[in-house]
């Protein structure tokens, strides 16, 4: 049985997985097993980065995201956002537990010096502290909403992401989306933003034996629904087909040229039915 | 192949969303004006009261339209308006709109809007103009002004072989001038108002010069009876509330930062 393949139509969102998996949590659900201790993937240096943004803008790039790990990590964060904000409207994903008011201030400073839009998405997984904290670790929780309120008294409208524990379709019933809807408005954040996403079968949550998309299930399914038709990402070791499949060997379509990586890729991993069958998008929209 | 057709002044709206009446107010405004030809973008139906009431007012003015994705959602009887909206209150209310336009927009209407061109080219003076819904690749792509970057609006014009590029879909009119005489115009739409609490709508005229000149309209209609129309219909209260306030209260999910900043919710 072969593998199925995803064509590409046009570069619309680069992703920059700029810290690799090093990070200062250690979900218990993340989809790179990120950490803080010996990251298997590594952080990429400016000049990389700056090089793919480049390349990007002559492609006519949409967006650009950032993540890790944890973005706020890097050294040059704060110069590599500018450096993207005047070639296309961005997103930063954190776990907000690094944005105190000076970075905040930072922060605002660069949404106004630009004419696009800079998104910054927030992880929270619960509403409760101690459910969250099961999840994200110690203390993650009353960070991450401080990061929130600082950022909203900022005017900077940062979108809370969650992370719904289901494999196959985003359920409106659980209510998860009205209950974080209403939490914000509770803490006067009057234009609440609220994206959640899926657990994904990789990483932390890997699955033995997790199906696989094949050529049959696939027939006449409009392959514009997969992100990775229109997606590539900059990280360690070259470009990728997706920023859930970052870093692995077989996801690396080229070396260093993006052009190069204008090519089929391989659906070949089980977090490809979790896209397949949700929609899923890691874009903000 | 048709040759293309050339004008020197020209009406251009987006999104009516079944508002007959704010499209009676613009077209007699357009009237007084002096335009050549009127053209639509799309997106006649969804939100408002009555759909059907806004065919006939398209057809006697030989307004020259093109589909939109909740057109070619209404005309092919697909199950939503092809938004792409994944907040299940956004999914919730687009779904309200959706189903009672369906319900209410006739057979013939349908196919009419089946019969629509997905793009038009015109000459305005020496400048080519494309015409597109929401972007040229993508009936439902949402170009925002703080979402749509330079590097993307030159590559649209450089494979359309393109001096102007107009599109609507997002509900908030903008123009951006590049280099070399070339503009990308969002005209707007007529259906509701932009999220600025304002109760009027607008719409563009373009008027071919040593360089384009673009003029966003405002259009005043009797919004009041719109609502109490929306209300007899049994509309959701917070489409009505947009209609009286001038405030967007559904379908936020789509707003990038920078725009849904200047709004009420």
């Amino acid at each position: 049985m072969s593998t199925p393949v995803s064509p590409f139509s046009y570069l619309s969102t680069l992703w920059v997985q700029l810290t690799g998996t090093w990070c200062n949590l250690q979900c218990v659900h993340c989809i790179n097993a990120s950490g803080p201790k010996n990251p298997w993937l590594k952080s990429l240096d400016p000049k990389t980065v700056k090089r793919s943004i480049r390349e990007a803008e002559t492609f006519g790039v949409k967006e650009i995201y950032f993540t890790g790990g944890e973005p706020f990590l890097h050294e040059d964060i704060l110069d590599l956002l500018a450096f993207a904000l005047q070639a296309a409207p961005t997103t930063i994903l954190t776990n907000g537990t690094m944005i105190n008011g000076t970075v905040a201030d930072a922060l605002a400073a660069l949404a106004s010096q630009t004419p696009y839009s800079f998104e910054i998405r927030v992880s929270i997984d619960d509403i409760d502290a101690e459910q969250n904290d099961r999840i994200r670790g110690k203390g993650a929780w009353a960070k991450a909403l401080k990061a929130i309120q600082l950022l909203h008294a900022r005017g900077l409208l940062p979108i809370l992401t969650a992370t719904e524990p289901v494999h196959q379709s985003l359920s409106e019933e659980s209510g998860l989306y009205t209950r974080f809807r209403n939490f914000l408005l509770s803490l006067g954040i009057d234009k609440p933003r609220v994206k959640i996403i899926p657990i994904f079968p990789i990483g932390r949550m890997a699955v033995v034996g997790a199906p696989l998309l094949t050529e049959e299930v696939l027939q006449g399914f409009d392959f514009s629904l997969l992100q990775c038709s229109e997606t590539r990402v900059v990280a360690d070791g070259g470009i990728y087909s997706c920023p859930i499949l970052a870093g692995l060997a077989e996801a690396r379509l080229s070396e260093e040229s993006l052009q190069d990586s204008f090519k089929p890729c391989r659906l070949y991993h089980p977090a490809c039915v979790t896209c397949y069958h949700t929609g899923m998008t890691c874009k903000n929209f | 192949m048709q040759a293309i057709k050339e004008y020197r002044r020209i009406a251009v709206f987006g999104g009516i969303y079944n508002n007959a009446l704010a499209l009676e107010a613009m077209l007699e405004d357009v009237y007084k004006r002096e335009v050549e030809a009127v053209f639509c973008l799309g997106d006649m139906g969804g939100f408002g009261p009555h759909p059907d009431r806004v065919f006939p007012l398209l057809k006697a003015a030989g307004v020259l339209a093109i589909q939109g994705n909740y057109d070619e959602s209404l005309a092919l009887g697909k199950g939503d308006c092809g938004c792409g909206y994944t907040d299940p209150r956004d999914n919730f209310f687009a779904r309200v709109s959706y189903e009672y336009t369906f319900q209410n927009t006739s057979l013939n209407n349908k196919a009419w809007l089946g019969r629509l061109p997905k793009q038009r080219r015109i000459r305005l003076g020496p400048l080519q103009v494309s015409m597109c819904h929401g972007s040229p690749r993508t009936i439902n792509e949402f170009l925002w002004e703080s979402s749509t970057p330079n590097g993307l609006v030159q590559k649209f014009l450089r494979h359309g072989g393109t001096d102007v590029l107009l599109c609507t879909h997002t509900g908030i009119k903008w123009q951006r001038r590049l280099p070399e005489g070339k503009h990308l115009v969002n005209v707007g739409v007529i259906g509701r108002p932009e999220n600025d609490g304002q109760t009027n709508v607008w719409y563009t005229i373009l008027t071919a010069g040593d360089d384009l000149q673009v003029e966003f309209v405002p259009v005043h209609y009797d919004h009041e009876r719109l609502a109490l129309e929306m209300e007899q219909e049994g509309l959701p209260p917070e489409f009505i509330e947009t209609i009286r306030t001038g405030w967007w209260t559904t379908c936020m999910e789509i707003l990038p930062a920078k725009e849904r900043r200047r709004g009420k919710y």
